[in-house]
C-alpha cells in the first residue's frame, strides 16, 4: 500500500508538470485526485488494513493528496504565466497607440475654468448677465456720465433701434463686464464675492492684441474694512495661481471713474520674456515692444458707484477688478495674436 | 503726448535714467508708451487718462516728475505786462459765462509775422509739431507748456470790432483755419462778429480771421469752456484737436491770466507789436484754488497701511498741494486750479498711494465673510464645463466665434436681416448683425476645415440674439454642434448620453436635424439647464438575475424603430430594457432584457411575455419573426 502511494504521487507529478494547457491538467486532476480516481480509488482501501497501518497510511495518502493538489495549482499558475509571457512576446511596443476619438475644449474655457476655480477657493461666486446691456449699467451707475471723455476709451455699438420704442442710444453692447456690478448689488447685500465672466464689444480696430469681441472676467468684493493691500494681496495670489509663481507683476496708478485709487497690473510678457523682442530680432508685436502685459485693471469701488446701488460708504468698502480672459489665454499658451481665439481651424483647436 | 526730456529739464531735474524714469511714471500714472532717442535728446511718449487734463502740458509732467523726485518746483508766474498804453484798440465783447465760463483776452497791435526762431520750431517739431508762423508757434507752445489752449485772430478782420459768443442753430457753414469747411452741428459754442462765425470755440479757428503775413494787429483769446459742449461738438464733427482734448476733460480755470501773461511776453519779444488794450477778463466766478481736507485714519483704513505723517505731508506738498495740518489726524490742502480730478478725500487717498509706490504696499488676503447663498445672477460654471467635457469626450471640438455676423450671413440661410438685430455702427459690414442662431458659424467654421479635414464634429456654447425689434430682444445661451461624418442617431445618441447625465426625461430628436454640412444640433442651453436634476438616489442592485435574449424581426422599411420599442415595453412590466442592437435589410433585431426585482423568473413566463408581443407586433404593425 505504501509503495502504492507513493508511485502514485510521483506519477501524477511528472504527468503534471509535463502538461501543456489547462485542459490536460484538468482531465490529470480527475484522474488521480478525481470522484474515481487513482488516489481516491487507493484512499477507499484503507479502512480494508490492520489497525495497526491504518494511522501511518493515513497519513501518507493526505501527504499524497496534498502534494498532488500542490502540483496542480503551481502548475496552474506556471501554465497562465507561459500564456502572458507569449502575448507579451507578441507585443509591439512601438506600435502607435489607437487613441480613443474625442474633441478638444477651446483654451478660453480651459483658462475660464481655472479662473472660476480660482476664485471660488477665494469665496467668489460666478454670474452671468446680459451682453445687450443699457447705457446706464454699463456707464452712468459707474460714474461715466453722458458726456464723459472716459467714454472714449470704451468705443461703444449702438443697437439700431428701429422699429421700437427705444431711444436711440440708450441699448448698446455693453463695453465692459463691470456692467453687471450695479446689477448685482442693487440685489445683494454686502458681504458681496461676485465674479462675472463674459463677452464684451468695443469697435475697435482689430490688431493682433485688440478685437471687437473679447473676454473679461469681471470681479468685485464688498464688505467692511476692505484695503487697497487687499485688492493687491488678491491679484497677487490669483495671477500666480493661473500663471505660476514665478511670474513677475507689477502694479501702476490709473483712472477708471468707478474705482479710486485706481490700479492696472502688468505681467511680464510671456511671448518675448520680458525683452520686448523676439528671438530673431524683432520687435515683440504682442506687448507692444514693453516686455509687459497689461492684464488686470482694478482699483477701490469709487463711493459714487456704493451710492448709486444704496450702499453707505461709510459702512462699506469694496475693490473690483477685471482680467482679460483673452490676453491670459494668448500668454498662457504663448499665442501671438487674439484672433486665435476666434479661430475655428481644428488645427489650432487640436493642440489644446 | 510727447514730451523731450530736455524741455522737462527745464523745470525739474532728475538723476533717474530715461528708462527708470518712465517706469516711474507708469507707475504713477503716466503711462510711458515709447521712449524714443532724438540725437542729443530723450522724446517720451505718455498716454494720459482721462481724469487728467493736466498732463497734457510739459508742466504737469514736469510737476509729476518733481512728486517722484520728492522735489518742488516753482510754477510759472507771467511777468506783468506793462499796460502803460499809448494806443486803446476798440473791441465789444458779448459773452454768456453759461456757455464760455471764462473770456480772457488782449490785443497787440503792430506785430510782424514770420518764420519762428529756430529754437521754437524746433522744440515744436520735436514734439511733431508743424511750425506755421511765428504767432501761431507762440499760441501752440504756451499750450504745451502751460496747458491753456490759446487762439489768436487777426483783429483787422473782425468786422465791427465785435465779439459775440453764441451757440449755433445748426447747419451754418465754417471753414477752418487749415481750410477744411463744416456743416456745425446744433448747440456748438462759436464767436461771430458782425457778419460771420470767426471761430468753433475749443475746437478750432476760423480761416477767415487766421494769422498771415499780412497780419499786423491780433487778438489773443485764452478762455475756459463747458467740456460737455466742447465735447459733443468735437464728437458729431469727428473733429478732434489738442485743444479740445483739454477742454472736454477740463481745462485749468485759473490758468488763463497766467498763459495769456506767458504768450504776450513772448509775442512782444519775438514778434515785436505793442499791447493795445486792457486785458480782458469776464468770468462769473473767482476760479479760486478749493480746499479739501485728508482724513489720516480715513487713509489708513482704505490702504491698508500707516505711513508716516511726515512722509504724507511731503508727498502733497511736493504735488503743489500746499498741505497744512489742522488738527490732529487732519491735514488740509489746497488744490491748485489745474487739478481738476481732486475733489473728494479717495482722490488725495489716491495721490499719497502712487507717488508712495503701488509696489512698495504689502500684500493682504481679504478677511471678512465669505457669502454662502449664491449671489443675484448666479451662473454655474462647473455644469456648464460638465456639458461641454461630454461633447469632447464624444469627439467634438469646442469653438469660440464672433457674435456679429453679415447681411450675407443672413441672407445665405433665409433669415430676414429685417427682423435680427443689428448695431447701427458697425466695424464693417460682415460684423453688423448679431446673431440668431449658432449655426451660421458653425457651417462656416466646417467650411473653413473641410480642406484640411474629413472628420469635423465641432460645437458652441455661446450667446444667441433673437427678437425682430429691441422691443422684443432675448438673448440666451444656445448649445449647438455639428458633425460632418456622424449619422443621425450617433449625434442623437451623443445628446441622449447628455441628458442622461443630467437626469432629464426627454425625446433628444426634436433638436437634432440633417443639413447640407452633415447633422446639426441646437439647444436653448437656459432652458435646458432649467430641466436638470442632478440627484441622485442609490437603488440597489437586483438580487434576481435578468433573462436576456435577442428578438430578430422582418418588417417594411417605413416602420418606426421608436413604434416597435413602444409596443415591445408595453407588454409586459416585466421587461426592463429594450434596445435596437442590429438593422440590415429588412430585419431589425432587438434585445430584451426581462427581470423581475422580487423573485427568479422562469423561462416559461419569458416565453408568454414573448407570444404576446409577437401578436401584438403582428397585428398592430403587420411584423413577423425571422424564420
Amino acid at each position: 500500500m505504501e509503495e502504492e502511494l507513493i508511485q502514485i504521487k510521483n506519477s501524477a507529478v511528472s504527468l503534471i508538470l509535463e502538461t501543456k494547457d489547462q485542459k490536460e491538467l484538468e482531465e490529470l486532476k480527475i484522474r488521480f485526485i478525481g470522484r474515481g480516481g487513482r488516489l481516491t480509488l487507493a484512499i477507499k482501501e484503507i479502512p480494508k488494513l490492520t489497525l495497526e497501518k491504518r494511522p501511518d497510511i493515513g497519513r501518507l495518502a493526505n501527504e499524497v493528496k496534498k502534494s498532488i493538489e500542490d502540483a496542480i495549482s503551481s502548475q496552474e499558475y506556471r501554465l497562465r504565466e507561459t500564456k502572458t509571457k507569449k502575448i507579451r512576446e507578441e507585443i509591439d511596443r512601438t506600435e502607435p497607440g489607437i487613441k480613443p476619438n474625442i474633441g478638444h475644449l477651446h483654451p478660453l474655457s480651459q483658462v475660464l475654468y481655472d479662473v472660476v476655480d480660482v476664485f471660488k477657493s477665494l469665496g467668489f461666486q460666478a454670474a452671468d448677465g446680459p451682453e445687450i446691456e443699457t447705457d446706464y449699467y454699463n456707464f452712468e451707475a459707474l460714474n461715466i456720465p453722458k458726456d464723459h471723455p472716459a467714454r472714449d476709451t470704451q468705443q461703444t455699438f449702438y443697437l439700431d433701434t428701429r422699429n421700437s420704442k427705444v431711444e436711440p442710444g440708450e441699448i448698446i453692447l455693453r463695453t465692459q463686464t463691470s456692467a453687471m456690478q450695479a446689477r448685482v448689488m442693487e440685489k445683494a447685500k454686502p458681504p458681496v464675492r461676485v465674479i462675472v465672466p463674459g463677452k464684451n464689444f468695443r469697435y475697435e480696430q482689430v490688431d493682433a492684441s485688440h478685437g471687437f469681441e473679447f473676454w473679461h472676467c469681471e470681479g468685485f468684493l464688498v464688505d467692511t474694512n476692505v484695503k487697497l493691500t487687499d485688492l493687491f494681496g488678491t491679484i497677487d495670489y490669483v495671477l500666480k495661481k493661473l500663471m505660476g509663481e514665478n511670474i513677475k507683476i507689477k502694479f501702476a496708478t490709473t483712472n477708471f471713474p468707478f474705482v479710486e485709487p485706481g490700479v492696472d497690473t502688468y505681467v511680464q510678457c510671456t511671448v518675448c520674456q520680458g525683452k520686448a523682442r523676439l528671438p530673431n530680432g524683432q520687435g515683440c508685436g504682442f506687448c507692444k515692444m514693453s516686455g509687459w502685459s497689461e492684464i488686470m485693471p482694478a482699483g477701490m469701488i469709487h463711493p459714487n458707484v456704493l451710492k448709486a446701488v444704496k450702499y453707505n460708504p461709510k459702512e462699506v468698502s469694496g475693490f473690483a477688478f477685471a482680467i482679460g480672459l483673452s490676453r491670459l489665454a494668448t500668454l498662457r499658451y504663448q499665442m501671438n495674436d487674439l484672433r486665435l481665439l476666434t479661430n475655428p481651424d481644428l488645427r489650432i483647436l487640436e493642440q489644446f | 503726448m510727447l514730451a523731450p526730456l530736455s524741455w522737462l529739464k527745464e523745470y525739474v531735474d532728475t538723476k533717474l535714467s530715461p528708462r527708470e524714469l518712465g517706469d516711474r511714471l507708469t507707475e504713477v500714472g503716466l503711462s510711458t508708451e515709447k521712449i524714443i532717442k532724438d540725437k542729443d535728446d530723450i522724446i517720451f511718449e505718455f498716454e494720459i487718462t482721462p481724469n487728467r487734463p493736466d498732463l497734457l502740458s510739459i508742466l504737469g509732467i514736469a510737476q509729476e516728475i518733481a512728486a517722484i523726485e520728492g522735489k518742488s518746483i516753482k510754477h510759472f508766474k507771467g511777468v506783468n505786462i506793462n499796460l502803460s498804453l499809448k494806443k486803446i484798440l476798440p473791441l465789444k465783447i458779448q459773452t454768456d459765462p453759461k456757455i464760455n465760463p471764462r473770456f480772457t483776452g488782449i490785443i497787440i497791435d503792430g506785430i510782424t509775422v514770420k518764420e519762428s526762431p529756430k529754437w521754437l520750431s524746433e522744440r515744436l517739431i520735436k514734439i511733431g509739431q508743424r511750425p506755421i508762423s511765428n504767432i501761431v508757434d507762440i499760441t501752440n507752445y504756451v499750450m504745451l507748456e502751460l496747458g491753456n489752449p490759446i487762439h489768436a485772430f487777426d483783429y483787422n478782420k473782425i468786422k465791427g470790432a465785435a465779439m459775440r459768443v453764441h451757440q449755433t442753430k445748426g447747419e451754418e457753414r465754417f471753414t477752418s483755419v487749415d481750410g477744411i469747411s463744416y456743416h456745425l452741428p446744433k448747440n456748438a459754442v462759436v464767436i461771430s462778429d458782425d457778419e460771420k462765425i470767426i471761430d468753433l470755440c475749443g475746437i478750432k479757428g476760423g480761416e477767415n480771421t487766421g494769422i498771415y503775413e499780412k497780419t499786423k494787429t491780433i487778438f489773443i483769446r485764452v478762455p475756459v469752456e463747458v467740456p460737455s459742449l466742447i465735447r459733443r461738438a468735437s464728437l458729431s464733427l469727428g473733429l478732434r484737436s489738442e485743444a479740445s482734448s483739454i477742454f472736454e476733460r477740463g481745462v485749468n480755470a485759473g490758468g488763463t491770466l497766467n498763459a495769456l501773461q506767458r504768450c504776450v511776453n513772448l509775442v512782444l519779444e519775438i514778434a515785436g507789436g505793442k499791447i493795445a488794450s486792457n486785458i480782458y477778463d469776464i468770468k462769473k466766478e473767482e476760479f479760486n484754488p478749493w480746499r479739501l481736507d485728508l482724513s489720516l485714519e480715513k487713509l489708513k483704513n482704505v490702504l491698508g497701511i500707516s505711513i508716516a505723517e511726515s512722509k504724507i505731508l511731503k508727498i502733497l506738498e511736493n504735488l503743489n498741494l500746499s498741505p497744512e495740518k489742522i488738527s490732529k489726524g487732519t491735514i488740509r490742502t489746497e488744490i491748485p486750479t489745474y487739478r481738476n480730478d481732486l475733489k473728494a478725500e479717495e482722490d488725495l487717498i489716491e495721490e499719497v498711494a502712487r507717488i508712495y509706490g503701488y509696489n512698495n504696499f504689502p500684500k493682504t488676503i481679504p478677511s471678512g465673510q465669505t457669502p454662502v447663498k449664491p449671489p443675484p445672477y448666479y451662473r454655474d460654471y462647473r455644469l456648464e464645463e460638465k456639458v461641454k467635457n461630454i461633447f469632447k469626450e464624444a469627439g467634438f471640438s469646442e469653438i469660440y466665434t464672433y457674435s456679429l455676423i453679415s447681411e450675407k450671413d443672413l441672407t445665405d440661410n433665409e433669415m430676414d436681416p429685417d427682423k435680427t438685430l443689428r448695431v447701427d455702427n458697425p466695424v464693417s459690414r460682415e460684423f453688423e448683425y448679431l446673431r440668431p442662431t449658432l449655426m451660421i458659424n458653425l457651417k462656416k467654421a466646417v467650411a473653413l476645415n473641410k480642406p484640411n479635414f474629413e472628420d469635423i464634429n465641432l460645437f458652441e456654447l455661446g450667446k444667441v440674439y433673437r427678437g425682430a425689434n429691441l422691443d422684443k430682444k432675448e438673448e440666451s445661451y444656445f448649445l449647438s454642434g455639428i458633425s460632418t461624418k456622424m449619422n443621425f442617431v450617433k449625434v442623437k445618441g451623443v445628446i441622449e448620453r447628455l441628458f442622461e447625465e443630467l437626469g432629464i426625461k426627454e425625446d433628444p430628436s426634436q433638436y437634432v436635424e440633417a443639413i447640407e454640412e452633415g447633422i446639426f444640433f441646437e439647444l436653448n442651453y437656459d432652458e435646458f439647464s432649467e430641466k436638470i436634476n442632478l440627484n441622485k438616489t442609490f437603488k440597489p442592485i437586483p438580487k434576481y438575475p435578468p433573462i436576456k435574449e435577442d428578438l430578430a424581426l422582418m418588417m417594411a422599411d417605413k416602420i418606426k424603430t421608436g413604434d416597435i420599442i413602444r409596443e415591445i415595453k408595453d407588454q409586459s412590466p416585466l421587461i426592463r430594457e429594450v434596445s435596437l442592437l442590429e438593422k440590415f435589410q429588412n430585419i431589425r433585431t432587438f434585445h430584451i432584457v426581462y427581470q423581475n426585482p422580487r423573485r427568479n423568473l422562469t423561462s416559461g413566463e419569458v416565453e408568454k411575455i414573448r407570444e404576446r408581443i409577437l401578436v401584438r407586433l403582428k397585428t398592430k404593425l403587420k411584423i413577423k419573426p425571422k424564420d
